[in-house]
């Protein structure tokens, strides 16, 4: 599902390139899961972005559904992330602007895939059926993290990129959530790609890695 | 995508506005006052042109025009013997009815057999409309506008005051409002006329006229599109400085709503929104609102023509004897102009930020510094372009220097835009350094170093409004100070020039009658003849350059000699000279033919080229053509000119019953009450006129300055929840509310009076411009420039005004604001 072959990538900075990944490789077969962990800005949610397109890498190739990013177009591009993927970023990015449940359908509607079935038991599952007319700034850091991941999985993905989904929550909730998460994973059967600082969280998940220093080791949770 | 798709997008884009309304309403205010304005000035100038190119159409048609010199009306045997030689001309007979109503209407009556070809009416006419016009009962032409007026139908006869009724009315689009024309031999009875009151004949027949007659030619019968040009491109100008500062409002908004939005593009983008359609989309949604603003815009611009054309149709008629309807007559190209113009400037403004969104990439377009960054490189970009538009003003200003009166005005206006756009664009970085250095020198104050180091931050949103501002002051105080000027001095100048206490026209035919007995009159002191004439300037044995000039002939009575508005003269007393036969001219024609008193020019007289020394030049405001003045006597020795007005100069300290001498007058010559005009009428009717030429202006600029404070206002508006915010943290730490309040109001008070203290060196520099050469370029007369202490002081306390009574509303609700709300906004943040 997921390839990354020897991905670099450095930021330029005043005091000159920060490496933060330096020729990384990993393979995500479909409907497989694994957790990223590693230190606050070891470069994880870098790793994420260059997953899902959103940046490119100095050098390596990423290989989505089959695809090589470097290949694509733009549109191309958008498109595959449109229709296969879905993100859960750290800072939740839902639309203040819109209400929950439009906030849930919006990726789901711009890839024309809207399934009201579907959003509705999404809306359910994740306890938001009562609140799908309020806006997100009416919604407790949980409820915002829980409809972030909606508005991921309501496009029924076949990847699930997920950054630090539990990051912002107390121990309670984020067992909630994370259990919430993998039952829909499950039933959805895409696969997982999800950074966590917590062992806790990664132990559920078929495979674990840790990114240190630029470079992936396997890790136990 | 499907359209689906696009359409989740757009309103997703849109939904913004939901939750910030204010921006919604800023872009929408801008566009509709910058579009409203402009689309004002232009159905003015449009239904003006209208008119104009109607009544070209209708009397030159470049036509020669003959007249006997002596001014007595033209009878009907004079058109036959010209006519039995072989001379193509037509009779023509112009007067005016009054109706049961009361008002005047303006009769041309033709023979539109004998007209010209190509003459217009005759060529165009069906048969069957032309052999109805030449049978009785007749028709009356008259434009739908005319028959508006009158509200009649086509096919009513008017009744007139006399009594009798006018020939059965038809429109013609082609005819210019306010005029009914009609055929000789009907406008010959309704106007009691012995005959034709001139011919008219095409330019290019030869004729050899006999000495009573002159033959006035089309050209020198200035066509009113050129001399009302200047009018319009001064309306034209108003509106355009309107226009800029609206856009500055939408600017400001769009860099707001799109930069606020920036993380939700990042969120579309990232969601699979490719980045081609998501500027297709902002640009959709410029197109609408666009739409929206332009149509609302027109509306009120179209609202704002109808409040302000009796206005303009009064002073164009003092001005140059134009006649416009009072209905506004718009074409089809006004419309589009209207909406090119407002979506054309939409995309100018909105043109830089739809490139920079386009440009960012995804994940930039979360970082804001991306975005702030940019006001950084901005300051240095509008500290370069404000210097190359001044250095073009310069340019411009050395060019024009170059050029001879009466031209260059396009070009004076560009120098002027490009001096006010130049200022305005230095304000921003002048205001980021000053403010930077007062926050450095004030380190041990943190509440004050705070404060202004926090005007900086808001710089980026507040220094659109601010270089809006400083347009529309510096144009206020400019325009303020050039109007006033040209008041003080035309008022003195009317002083000069009215010297006689009775002016009065008596017909031609009675006019020496009338003036003999005058002349045994007791009670007048002195009779000052005038006339008036045209001839042509030869500068160069060329005739086909020579240029035309009115010629004006005085009595040179002592009492005009004192007050005469002299400028320049060849001595102390150029009056002997004046008297012996030198001549003096008006400062038009000098600045234009680069004459000076000792001089000589060669004009054009019936008994050939005669040479005049120039023994003076002499000041003649509202005048648009150049003027040489002679004794009366000599104007009539040396060119036939027919008799003109009579000016009474009554015995000083001695009361003269006016009443009586119009009652004797009508008795004795049958000449009505109402031509005997005493000097103070006269001069209140000047300065009426005066006073509407500039209503005009006057209203546009105080738009202007309304349209700034929108701006203002607006843009306080739409940045209110972020200041919250950034007050939020203070108010934490405990600064109180009402302190806060204060504080804001201090630092916007503050900014605008900078920016007022750089709009009086600037509208001074806009006044002397405005006199010094717009004014010769567009008149060819030169004013000198007047400073009102006032005027300035207005500016700066209008200034502090405008931006307090702006800064009100947003500060009054943070006021208002329940604490509890501003905890709310420390959270967000
Ligand atoms: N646009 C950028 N420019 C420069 N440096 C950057 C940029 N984005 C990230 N970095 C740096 O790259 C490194 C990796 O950042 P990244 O956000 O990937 O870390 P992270 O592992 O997700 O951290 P965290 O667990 O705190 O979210 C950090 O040191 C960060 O400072
Ligand atoms: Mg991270």
């Amino acid at each position: 599902m997921l390839e990354l072959c020897d991905v670099s990538k450095s930021y330029a900075t005043p005091q000159g390139p920060l490496s933060v990944l330096a020729g990384i490789s990993l393979r995500l077969p479909a409907g497989d899961s694994l957790a990223l962990m590693g230190e606050s800005g070891c470069g994880k949610s870098t790793l994420l972005h260059l997953a899902a397109g959103l940046d490119v890498p100095d050098s390596g190739r990423v290989i989505l559904a089959g695809q090589a990013l470097d290949t694509l177009s733009e549109s191309r591009r958008s498109a595959l992330r449109r229709h296969r993927l879905g993100l859960v970023f750290q800072a939740f990015h839902l639309v203040p602007s819109l209400s929950v449940s439009d906030n849930l359908r919006l990726q789901a509607r711009l890839a024309d895939r809207e399934d009201s079935a579907w959003t509705d038991e999404l809306l359910g599952r994740l306890g938001l059926i009562g609140m799908r007319d309020r806006y997100p700034e009416q919604l407790s850091g949980g409820q915002q993290q829980r409809l972030a991941i909606g508005r991921a999985l309501a496009v029924r993905p076949d990847l699930l990129l997920a950054d630090e989904p539990t990051g912002n929550l107390d121990e309670r909730s984020a067992d909630e959530v994370l259990t919430l998460l993998l039952a829909l994973v499950a039933d959805s059967g895409c696969a997982l790609l999800m950074v966590t600082h917590s062992p806790r969280v990664a132990a559920p998940l078929n495979h674990c890695l840790r990114l240190s220093h630029g470079q992936l080791m396997e890790a136990t949770p | 995508m499907s359209l689906a798709a696009y359409r989740t997008a757009l309103l997703t884009l849109l939904s913004h506005y939901r939750r910030h309304p204010g921006q919604l309403v800023m872009l929408l205010v801008g566009l509709w006052v910058a579009s409203a304005l402009w689309s004002g000035v232009q159905a003015i100038n449009a239904s003006a042109r209208d008119s104009y190119a109607r009544a070209e159409a209708l009397f030159s048609q470049q036509l020669d025009r003959i007249e006997r010199r002596d001014g007595q009306p033209l009878r009907y045997e004079d058109f036959l013997t010209l006519r039995r030689d072989g001379a193509p001309v037509s009779p023509m007979v112009e007067g005016e009815v009054e109706l049961a109503d009361g008002t005047r209407l303006p009769v041309l009556g033709i023979d539109p057999l004998t007209l010209p070809e190509g003459g217009g009416l005759g060529a165009a006419q069906a048969s069957e409309t032309l052999l109805r016009f030449l049978r009785p009962p007749y028709r009356t032409r008259v434009a739908p506008e005319t028959l508006a007026t009158l509200s009649a139908e086509p096919g009513a006869t008017p009744t007139l005051a006399s009594g009798g009724t006018m020939p059965p009315l038809a429109t013609d689009r082609t005819l210019p409002p306010e005029l009914a024309v009609m055929d000789i031999a009907a406008a010959v009875v309704l106007l009691e006329a012995s005959g034709p009151s001139h011919l008219v004949i095409a330019p290019e027949a030869t004729l050899s006229l006999p000495d009573e007659w002159i033959r006035h030619s089309a050209d020198n019968l200035t066509a009113p599109g050129q001399l009302t040009d200047s009018f319009h491109l001064n309306l034209t100008a108003m509106g355009l400085l309107a226009l800029v500062v609206g856009l500055f409002i939408v600017h400001a908004a769009l860099s707001l709503t799109l930069e606020q939005r920036l993380g939700l593009m990042r969120t579309l983008r990232a969601l699979g929104l490719p980045g081609r359609p998501l500027v297709a989309l902002l640009a959709t949604e410029l197109l609408i609102l666009g739409l929206v603003g332009a149509m609302a815009g027109i509306a009120s611009g179209v609202w704002l023509a109808q409040w302000l054309l009796p206005d303009v149709a009064a002073s164009l008629q003092a001005l140059y004897g134009e006649r416009l309807g009072d209905e506004l007559s718009l074409p089809w190209y006004y419309w589009a102009g209207g909406l090119t113009v407002t979506l054309g400037g939409l995309l100018t403004a909105g043109a830089s930020s739809l490139w920079h969104a386009a440009r960012l990439d995804i994940l930039a377009m979360g970082r804001s510094q991306a975005w702030h960054g940019r006001f950084q490189r901005q300051l240095t970009g509008m500290a370069v372009a404000g210097g190359l538009l001044w250095l073009l003003a310069i340019g411009l200003g050395g060019w024009l220097h170059q050029l001879p009166p009466r031209a260059g005005l396009t070009l004076g206006f560009t120098m002027i835009a490009a001096a006010l756009l130049g200022s305005a664009l230095w304000l921003p970085p002048l205001l980021a350094s000053l403010l930077a250095v007062l926050a450095r020198t004030l380190r041990h104050r943190p509440l004050a170093q705070w404060a202004f180091a926090d005007v900086n931050l808001q710089l980026p949103r507040l220094s659109v409004a601010m270089m809006a501002l400083l347009i529309a002051l510096s144009a206020n105080l400019g325009v303020s100070s050039m109007v006033d000027g040209f008041r003080l001095t035309f008022l003195d100048w009317l002083d000069q020039r009215l010297v006689a206490d009775l002016y009065l026209r008596p017909p031609a035919d009675r006019y020496e009658a009338v003036a003999d007995w005058l002349r045994e009159r007791d009670g007048i002191d002195a009779l000052l003849p005038t006339r008036d004439s045209e001839t042509r300037l030869i500068d160069t044995p060329m005739q086909s350059t020579a240029q035309p000039v009115g010629l004006y002939g005085v009595t040179p009575h002592p009492r005009l000699r004192e007050r005469w508005p002299l400028l320049d003269a060849i001595s102390n007393d150029p009056w002997p000279a004046f008297q012996q036969g030198a001549v003096m001219i008006n400062e038009q024609l000098a600045l234009s033919s680069a004459l000076s008193p000792g001089e000589t020019l060669t004009l054009r007289t019936p008994q050939g080229p005669r040479a005049f020394q120039v023994a003076a030049v002499y000041a003649d405001y509202g005048n648009p053509r150049g003027e040489v003045m002679l004794t009366t006597e000599r104007l009539i020795e040396r060119f036939q000119a027919p008799p003109g007005s009579i000016g009474l100069v009554l015995p000083p300290g001695r009361a003269t019953d006016i009443s009586a001498l119009r009652d004797e007058l009508s008795q004795h010559f049958g000449i009505s009450r109402d031509s005997l005009i005493d000097q103070a009428t006269l001069k209140q009717q000047s300065r009426t006129i005066f006073e509407r030429t500039f209503a005009i202006t006057r209203a546009l600029n105080g738009l202007t300055l309304g349209v700034a404070g929108i701006a203002l206002l607006t843009s306080l508006l739409a940045q209110a929840p972020q200041r919250r915010r950034q007050l939020a943290p203070l108010w934490a730490q405990g600064v109180s509310r009402r302190r806060l309040t204060g504080i804001g109001l201090c630092q916007l008070g503050g900014t605008a009076l900078i920016t007022a203290c750089l709009a009086v060196p600037l509208g001074l520099a806009l006044a002397w411009s405005l006199v010094a050469k717009i004014n010769v370029a567009a008149f060819g007369w030169r004013l000198p420039l007047h400073v009102f202490p006032e005027h300035i002081a207005t500016t700066l306390v209008l200034a502090v005004a405008v931006t307090l009574l702006a800064a009100l509303l947003p500060a009054w609700r943070l006021w208002r604001l329940p604490p509890g709300h501003l905890l709310r906004e420390f959270d967000a943040s």
